[in-house]
């Protein structure tokens, strides 16, 4: 009897002593499902920037002459990283800043022989304020003091109780969340259900292969609207009910000055939206990462393409575009490139869409006798242009991105046979032997629909960087790290595409053209010159 | 019961117990050494790479890991404050004509060359950043923005230099905009530049690092019409870098 008595009660003791820190370590994952706290989303905004939703000033001292510094300089994050785990540079390792890490019952003895009892709030308040470990030695000088307020420092503190265990929105054990946006109703409406097919078709066939690294891949639609802030109110909306973690091949063409700013905003990754504008200016929307060039990109690689022919050296160009956001933007592209190819300032000549006066044009331009002029305007527009330059027997080089050109254009007289340049940011040329195969493979699995073959691919291609990039992360998600690891990508072939390289500063995967000219009387485009890279 | 716990106690004893073992006979090693080292002269020692506390009079294997022992090089290590190096031995080790005239640009995307343009005819202090670095050049940055305001009220003139060690990443955009942030003055450039002359540049101011998070909060400073060039450690309080710096611009 005595004997099971003991049993028993080593079995007590077994229960109670053992498992404490199994039992410990399997909570956060219980708490992970739990989305954040209001007070602890304001102490994560304070982890990762160190500004304050109440707009307070929060101030970083330094050193042993408390040098003051901007919060936002030296963020938490910066140092203890997304994680808490810390992240060690030039001789400096910050501390893991767990809540486990710091209240770990024993207290904490470090590689330098300083010892503290085990951290509690109090104790926390006085590390961020002061400077001062729980035993009230001093830390490392590296570390800042800083000046919040009240209710920051408690939102801060309830939020380093959660570090390094809140997921970001859209991730569980099971499953991930992306999502991508598509008109239903209106001109593109056709386009977007071939994109939603395809993109439906390739993760059924991701998930039917059993996901990404046991989880499978939940996609929801969101509608773009009809107008670009319609839009970006039904997205606002999506992102938030349904918990997307990140999104791919959303058709967010003219809504882009929207989009951008709220994914951003939001921290919400998309990769490779089909749009001809991509807003990559300085300083850069971190989160969202383009397959091709735009427009902007497209005219700065024609230009460059010009400079560098031999013939003409610094040649003269002459920019003629019809007013439009999106063609002065591509004029400030074309000016920039010049200047960095170190060519003279285009001359530039506007007109009002519709009311394009052909022969008094060229009677301007014809007089500046420009080698190359760029044409940012209809197809008719632009064969208006050559029939009366032809008149004239004026025939210069015309430069534009082959994306906005109807069929038309080679009713073009036959005097600019070889003169017209066109760029194009992917080309059949790209699309390798597998690349096809997989694709084909997967239209007739999935029976997608024959047309918008260009948009099928391009959201194909994203979809698939999502995945490699997701593969790549592992299982411990989040979004930053999918951000870094996509900016570590370097001539990853699509098949489909050119190869995807993205950075730090960049964020076109493939950063240049193809430029073809028209050979007019087979009426075919041919190759002149293999690709330019802009980078 | 008690029996039982009684021996877990004793496991986790000898556990204890077994850690110390180890270091008794590192100390063991150690207290070997001095006796060697009598009947052999002072100057060569021998260490493992891997394990510095192994230090040997002679050639041979490492007795913790079996890796072959390395001559000791008698060179002294940087204290954890403050390197100041008056000493006329170290300016010789480091003088202007290494460093190269290469072409950079600075935060305002103009063209420079680095020794004529920056170094020539000044005294100067160099650090060494990156815009992406998060841990250490804030603090270091900080640092030398006090040094730049505690020097505007010496009657010197001393130009303030931030080298980047990652010039893929840092266009003069980021600098300009790294350089807001720390709210820095006039005189004080931050530069960067084409991968391999930025490469070339570390390498001759002999900060060159593989990878860039192991770059050390180092400061370069130099009196070029002296021919005065000293180091000290970037995390340090402004005040002694201020009179590291005014020192060498006083020097003739």
């Amino acid at each position: 009897m005595k004997k099971r008595g003991s049993l028993k009660g080593l079995l007590w003791l077994a229960i109670l002593a053992l498992p404490l820190p199994i039992l410990c370590a399997s909570w956060p994952v219980a708490t992970a499902q739990n989305p954040l706290t209001l007070s602890e989303s304001r102490g994560k905004q304070i982890y990762l920037q160190a500004t304050s939703r109440s707009g307070k000033d929060i101030l970083a001292y330094v050193g042993d002459e408390s040098l003051e510094v901007p919060g936002s300089a030296l963020a938490c994050a910066n140092c203890h990283g997304f994680d808490g785990q810390g992240k060690p540079e030039g001789g400096v390792s910050p501390s893991n800043i767990t809540w486990e890490a710091l209240t770990k019952p024993y207290g904490a003895t470090r590689a330098d022989g300083r010892r503290h009892p085990t951290y509690t709030e109090r104790g926390l308040e006085l590390a961020i304020t002061r400077g001062l470990d729980p035993a009230g030695n001093r830390l490392l000088n590296v570390m800042p003091r800083y000046q919040m307020s009240q209710e920051d420092l408690a939102d801060l503190i309830f939020y380093l109780k959660r570090l390094g265990k809140d997921r970001d929105p859209g991730i569980s054990e099971d499953k991930i969340v992306i999502g991508t946006a598509i008109p239903a109703t209106g001109p593109l409406a056709e386009m977007g259900q071939a994109v939603k097919a395809v993109t439906t078709a390739f993760f059924a066939e991701l998930n039917s292969q059993g996901g990404i690294y046991n989880r499978h891949v939940e996609l929801k639609f969101s509608e773009t609207g009809e107008t670009p802030a319609a839009t970006r109110a039904n997205l606002e909306r999506f992102l938030k009910d349904e918990q997307i973690f990140a999104m791919t091949g959303a058709l967010i063409a003219g809504a882009e000055k929207e989009i951008v700013p709220l994914l951003a905003q939001q921290e919400v990754p998309l990769i490779g939206p089909l749009t001809l504008n991509p807003q990559i200016g300085f300083p850069l929307n971190r989160q969202v990462f383009y397959l091709l060039s735009g427009v902007s990109e497209q005219s700065r690689a024609l230009v460059h393409f010009a400079a560098k022919k031999p013939e003409p050296k610094n040649p003269v160009i002459s920019v003629l575009y019809s007013h439009s956001e999106m063609n002065s933007n591509v004029l400030e592209a074309i000016k920039d490139q010049s200047k960095k190819d170190l060519l003279g300032p285009p001359q530039v000549f506007d007109y009002r869409a519709g009311q394009f006066d052909a022969v008094a044009t060229i009677k301007q331009l014809s007089q500046t006798s420009p080698d190359v002029v760029f044409f940012m305007g209809s197809t008719e527009d632009l064969l208006s242009f050559m029939n009366e330059a032809e008149k004239l027997r004026w025939s210069p080089k015309i430069f534009l991105p082959g994306g906005s050109v109807g069929t038309q254009i080679f009713d073009a007289p036959v005097s600019f046979d070889g003169k017209v340049f066109l760029s194009f940011p992917t080309s059949p040329a790209d699309q390798t032997a597998e690349g096809i195969k997989e694709f084909r493979t997967l239209a007739e699995k999935y029976k997608l629909p024959s047309r918008h073959l260009a948009a099928q691919i391009s959201a194909y291609s994203a979809a698939k960087i999502l995945v490699k990039a997701l593969t790549l992360v592992g299982k411990d998600l989040s979004r930053e790290k999918l951000i870094q690891v996509l900016e570590g990508f370097y001539e990853y072939p699509t098949g489909l595409t050119p190869a995807i390289t993205y950075g730090a500063n960049r964020r076109i995967g493939a950063l240049g053209v193809y430029v073809v000219t028209m050979d007019l009387k087979g009426k075919q485009f041919v190759p002149a010159g293999g690709w330019v890279n802009l980078n | 019961m008690t029996i039982r716990v009684i021996v877990v106690v004793l496991l986790v004893t000898v556990v204890c117990v077994l850690r110390p073992g180890q270091d008794s006979n590192l100390v063991s090693a150690q207290s070997r050494r001095p006796s060697r080292e009598k009947s052999q002269p002072q100057t060569a020692r021998y260490t493992c790479p891997m394990h510095p506390e192994v230090i040997s009079a002679k050639r041979g294997k490492c007795p913790k890991c079996g890796m072959a022992l390395r001559l000791v090089e008698d060179k002294v290590e940087a204290p954890a404050t403050v390197t100041v190096a008056p000493a006329p031995s170290d300016s010789s080790s480091f003088s202007s004509a290494r460093i190269p005239d290469v072409q950079v640009y600075d935060q305002n995307g103009k063209r420079l060359n680095f020794y004529s343009d920056l170094i020539k005819g000044k005294t100067v202090a160099i650090n060494f950043i990156f815009t992406t670095c998060t841990t250490i050049c804030p603090p270091l940055t900080a640092t030398f923005r006090r040094v730049q305001q505690n020097l505007a009220e010496l009657p010197l003139q001393v130009q303030l230099i931030s080298v980047s060690v990652d010039p893929v990443t840092d266009t003069p955009e980021r600098l300009r905009e790294f350089a807001g942030k720390f709210k820095a003055g006039p005189g004080w450039t931050f530069v960067t530049g084409d991968k391999s002359d930025i490469d070339s540049l570390l390498q001759a101011l002999e900060v060159a690092v593989a990878n860039k998070t192991d770059h050390t909060p180092m400061i370069l400073i130099g009196n070029d019409p002296a021919a005065y060039w000293t180091r000290a450690y970037g995390l340090t309080s402004p005040t002694l870098l201020v009179k590291v710096i005014a020192a060498a611009a006083e020097r003739k």
